[in-house]
């Protein structure tokens, strides 16, 4: 993942990969995030800003802070949920990359189609 | 707060490089201090570092005067400052004997994430002494880190250890002011950008609020300086 500092703020944008780690599983419910500093290097940004980002995942009851210890996933997270919601915010730009283009909804949903037999294997998945 | 500047004046005979500068740095802060070459970022850090006196107004640094509190402000000059012949054990040594509250456990780590190899300084490359210069004055046991251009003139792995480095030692009692022309590689590490021009801050804002409005810090230099026609990287 590469931030872009021209796509709104970053600590949306990291908060949003982090998310995206628990929507495909490599974070647990229960698990602990990187400390701030770890994620802070590992991203190349400011450790304020990796604060401000655990603070809004935590605003969106996705993880709870224990003091002293760090911050974990919760364990009721429901990762179904933000699968979809993801998924929901992809769809919404490609509908609006369509109408955009000046493409009805049938002729998006048809070149979605086509891209799932080209590409068989990950369609499947 | 760490330090607090007051109208700075500093001329070099005609020449005004700083006329009227107000700042102020809070601790656990990264400062991106901006602008392109002449436009006073040097002279402003040597003011704040108490290398250079200004001819009016006023400066405080951690409530004192800034001549006063050196051994708590760490400078790297832009220029380079080992002699050749120091390795990194020697530095180490150096830097012990003149700063007593160097801290020998950071420097070796810094030596590590920068990778900066074992020879004497006239056999390292511009980016490695770049590198063994900057762990030095990270090392330092400092409340305020003053860095002129550590990015400049460096390859990209370079640049990328050395934004790595300054996370490595950043801590919430500390401020750290990081004067650069490559606003693009560094703006993810600053909190606040200052864009300098001519000698007067004309943009003081948290780089999260620029980008709320949809513009990166590198947009908004384009917008400002964009007439001057100097590189942005």
């Amino acid at each position: 993942m590469k931030l872009d500092p021209s796509r709104g703020p970053i600590y949306l944008q990291l908060a949003q990969e982090i998310t995206r780690w628990i929507a495909r599983g490599d974070l647990l419910p229960g698990d602990r995030l990187p400390p701030v500093r770890e994620l802070a290097k590992r991203f190349r940004v400011n450790p304020n800003t990796v604060v401000q980002v655990y603070g809004e995942l935590e605003r969106q009851g996705i993880t709870h802070t224990q003091r002293g210890r760090g911050t974990f996933v919760r364990e009721d997270v429901e990762v179904a949920a933000l699968r979809r919601a993801l998924l929901q915010e992809a769809a919404a730009s490609f509908l609006e990359e369509a109408r955009a283009l000046g493409l009805t909804l049938e002729e998006a949903m048809a070149a979605l189609q086509e891209v799932v037999h080209a590409r068989p294997t990950e369609g499947d998945r | 707060m760490l330090a607090q500047l007051r109208g700075i004046v500093k001329t070099y005979g005609a020449v005004e490089a700083l006329r009227g500068v107000d700042l102020e740095l809070r601790p656990g802060e990264i400062v991106g201090l901006l602008g392109p070459n002449g436009s006073g970022k040097t002279t402003l850090l040597k003011v704040i570092a108490g290398l250079l006196l200004p001819d009016r107004g006023g400066v405080t640094v951690l409530g004192g005067s800034p001549r006063r509190c050196r051994g708590a402000v760490a400078y790297l000059p832009e220029l380079p400052y080992l002699p050749g012949w120091m390795r990194t054990a020697q530095v180490e040594t150096l830097f012990r004997r003149i700063f007593p509250g160097f801290r020998v456990d950071s420097f070796r780590e810094l030596i590590g994430v920068l990778r900066v190899p074992d020879r004497p300084v006239r056999g390292l490359s511009k980016g490695e002494r770049g590198r063994l210069e900057l762990a030095a004055i990270l090392a330092l046991n400092a409340k305020l880190y003053l860095l002129d251009e550590p990015l400049g003139g460096l390859d990209p792995v370079s640049r990328d250890r050395i934004l790595q480095s300054v996370i490595a030692a950043w801590h919430k009692e500390a401020g750290f002011v990081i004067a650069t022309h490559l606003v693009a590689e560094a703006e993810p590490l600053f909190d606040r950008v200052v864009f300098l021009r001519e000698g007067k801050v004309v943009l003081d804002a948290p780089a999260e609020e620029l980008r709320e409005k949809g513009k990166s810090v590198r947009d908004v230099y384009l917008e400002v300086f964009g007439d001057v026609g100097l590189p942005v990287a």
